[in-house]
């Protein structure tokens, strides 16, 4: 599809977007059609629906998607601040440089928070040593933009037993279950658990114009080949080129911020595809680039008057990074399930979301049914084998070919709580393919973090047998060495030395500058981030327009 | 003549004869089949692009032990060596030295070329390597060339997906997918 419209770059756009993922997407098409110019600046390509693939070894092993791996990106890691990161051979901080950002690449399931997510704080009290707060809204504000994005970005699902009040019910009927979901009800069923329909961000029919999902198997990591996932790219871009007021600048690589004498953002600067040096004037900047790149390009956008970063006055940027913890149990059956088919999930179970204090550590989550590494045939042989196995030659070599098609997980994600200590910083050593200081993480996983997920591994453990596995496993509770859900590094909230941007997603310190993504959240949800993030888009777009309209920018 | 110069026909041939031998040793009775797919495995008038011969035969033949030939398949017959000259002639070219380095650190303690010794003897060498990152780096190569699709210059004919019951090239399912949810469907329609 080539772009319908080009912006002079020396005439101030009305909105410069950063980032074309599950939040840019959104407000491209949001203030596009309220009646605004903008440009969206996405480093990656712009693949459609027919560019992807289900290449294996170049989507998940040579990074395809996520902009080449670790040796292109010069990312780094390390535990504890004491250390210096090094580059591990896998990319740390996982995201799609694709338009549609990771949305294009997400499994796609889509979790709703629920009403406590938005005040776990007042109910549970301070915990010594984090940044744990409330979000300065709460669910009953957010429900009518979940629901928006039930409606406009296409959602599949049934209600369950533990969900949050909707005001409209799903738009379309759940996926159908798979054999790892069967088990999961079984299990559940004996052990007096619900297991539930999972809802997602794919269509079960035909919706606003896509196809339906024919259950290639390929969801997660990989890009849609029919648009049935609810990506940026499938649902809401194509509706903002439409407008003829979204120009989508891709391979368009940020690098940092201009700022004028009045202390407003003016210039975005960026490299182009052939890596010259560009700018493009705006009236205002909004930036969704994710928690990692959010971050990184604050920090690249210091200046005399903004010395520690863009927006950092409280020293907030960059901190307060939750992953989600996560946790496997894998499991062989008799017969095949052929979990390489269809969606990757379709049963969850809630019973253990809320913290239970009684447990004697904050945090809850879900755990699902699906294939997880027995998705795909090198993910199955890398990293799907029981411990029990020799790593190579034949023994190992026939239990890869008895248990590609028997076997499942379940899978546990959970909460990560804000501390300073896990933050995104910029490398002093490595850059990335573009010359940009490279993304470096710290993480250590709070003791709580790692606490819940052993619980929930635990329980999974107890689902397994209960389903009748022939042989089960657990991966075990380990640290955290990267992430794909980049949340809190520019939290929002009505403390300017709390927080980043206030509740409607405005800089405190600059005022024409905007950040909403997964940077914006306050706690980190059970480990389904995006529907929330999408959420979060439609609300911070109707203000942001809402404030333009007003000249309140 | 440089290194790299040999024909894939001529590795081949070499290989071939080593491989029939140590097969004859393990009683697989897949012989013809074999040589037949790894003699029409991939163009075999070009040179390997990245690997020498010596090396190429030893580490076709270490590839050929983590996944070995059974009664199914192994690495020999998807023809992961080309996996392996294309990779670490391209994206995982950073990892070339290290992958070598490994093998001569390996061949300096034996008498003959590894790719002539016995499986058992192979086996034995590699086990002492297995701790070593570098082998880690062999063995996902192999996974890797196996495993992932064919251009890529292994998995000949897709034999590995058809070893694991895959059917990768299948762009579309539809309902019953597996035993278990089949089962259910049936036990709600009655």
């Amino acid at each position: 599809m080539a772009n319908n419209v080009t912006f002079d770059q020396r005439k101030p756009v009305d909105f410069a977007i950063i980032g074309s993922g599950a939040a840019g997407g959104i407000i491209a098409r949001e203030l596009s059609t309220a009646g605004f110019d903008v440009v969206v600046f996405e480093q990656g390509p712009y693949r459609k629906a027919e560019d992807f693939t289900h290449d294996e070894y170049d989507v998940i092993i040579r990074d395809q998607l996520l902009g080449g791996g670790p040796r292109l990106s010069g990312q780094t890691f390390r535990h504890d601040e004491d250390e210096v990161a090094t580059s591990p051979m896998i990319q740390p901080i996982r995201y799609a440089q694709t338009v549609g950002g990771s949305s294009a690449h997400f499994s796609a399931n889509f979790w709703r928070f629920r009403e406590s997510d938005f005040i776990e704080r007042s109910m549970l009290g301070p915990i010594s040593g984090t940044n744990f707060a409330d979000w300065p809204m709460t669910y009953e504000e957010m429900e009518p933009y979940y629901t928006r994005v039930d409606w406009e970005v296409g959602v599949s699902g049934a209600p369950g037993p533990f969900d949050s009040f909707r005001s409209r019910p799903f738009p379309m009927p759940p996926l159908p279950v798979k054999s790892s979901g069967v088990l999961m009800e079984k299990a559940a069923n004996k052990l007096g658990l619900h297991a539930q329909n999972q809802p997602h961000a794919i269509l079960s029919q035909p919706f606003n114009g896509r196809n339906a999902c024919i259950h290639c198997g390929h969801c997660m990591m990989f890009g849609c080949e029919v648009g049935a996932k609810s990506s940026s790219l499938a649902a809401m871009i194509p509706l903002a080129e439409a407008t003829g007021r979204c120009e989508i600048r891709d391979r368009s690589a940020v690098f940092r911020i201009e700022t004028d004498a009045n202390g407003r953002a003016s210039e975005v600067l960026y490299y182009d595809k052939e890596g010259n040096e560009q700018a493009q004037m705006a009236k205002a900047v909004i930036v969704s680039a994710n928690g990692a790149e959010t971050s990184r390009l604050l920090l690249l956008s210091a200046s005399e008057r903004h010395p520690d970063g863009l927006a950092n006055s409280s020293g907030f940027v960059g901190r307060n990074l939750m992953f989600n913890a996560h946790a496997a149990v894998d499991g062989v059956f008799e017969h095949p399930l052929n979990e390489y088919k269809s969606v990757q999930v379709s049963r969850v179970i809630h019973d253990f979301y809320e913290t239970d204090e009684s447990r004697g550590f904050y945090g809850g989550g879900g755990i699902d049914a699906r294939p997880l590494w027995s998705m795909t045939p090198i993910f199955h042989a890398l990293e799907g084998m029981p411990h029990d196995v020799p790593r190579w030659g034949a023994a190992w070599k026939d239990e890869i070919a008895h248990n590609f098609t028997r076997q499942m997980s379940f899978a546990v994600g959970t909460t990560s709580l804000a501390m300073d200590r896990n933050n995104i910083t910029l490398d002093p050593n490595n850059t990335d393919q573009w010359g940009r200081p490279a993304i470096r993480a710290t993480y250590r996983d709070h003791d709580d973090d790692l606490a819940i997920a052993k619980f929930l591994e635990d329980r999974s453990m107890e689902l397994m047998d209960a389903a009748g596995a022939r042989k089960f496993w657990g991966h075990g509770i380990n640290l955290s060495n990267g992430g794909e859900h980049l949340l809190g590094t520019a939290r929002m909230g009505d403390d300017p030395d709390a927080s980043v941007v206030d509740r409607h997603h405005r800089s405190h310190d600059v005022p024409n500058l905007f950040v909403c993504d997964g940077s914006s959240f306050v706690t980190s949800g059970r480990g389904q981030p995006t529907m929330t993030i999408m959420a979060l888009a439609f609300r911070a777009a109707e203000h942001i327009a809402a404030a333009a309209k007003a000249n309140e920018i | 003549m440089k290194k790299n110069d040999i024909s894939r026909r001529r590795f081949l041939k070499s290989t071939g004869a080593l491989g029939s031998a140590s097969l004859f040793r393990i009683g697989v009775p897949l012989l013809a089949a074999i040589t037949q797919s790894a003699c029409t495995a991939r163009d075999e008038e070009a040179a390997f692009k990245t690997l020498g011969a010596e090396e190429a035969a030893d580490f076709a033949a270490i590839a050929g032990r983590i996944i070995p030939t059974t009664d199914t398949p192994g690495a020999t017959e998807a023809g992961v060596i080309w996996f392996w000259d294309n990779a670490l002639g391209g994206y995982f070219d950073w990892l070339l030295d290290d992958v070598r380095e490994l093998r001569e650190q390996m061949i300096a303690s034996l008498n003959q070329p590894f790719a002539e010794l016995s499986a058992a003897e192979q086996d034995a060498a590699l086990k002492t390597l297995e701790n070593d990152h570098r082998f880690e780096y062999w063995r996902q190569l192999t996974i890797f060339g196996f495993f992932g699709m064919a251009k890529h210059g292994g998995n000949k004919d897709h034999i590995s997906w058809d070893l694991i019951g895959f059917d990768g090239h299948h762009g579309a399912w539809t309902p019953p997918f597996g035993y278990y949810d089949a089962q259910a469907e049936q036990a709600d329609g009655e």
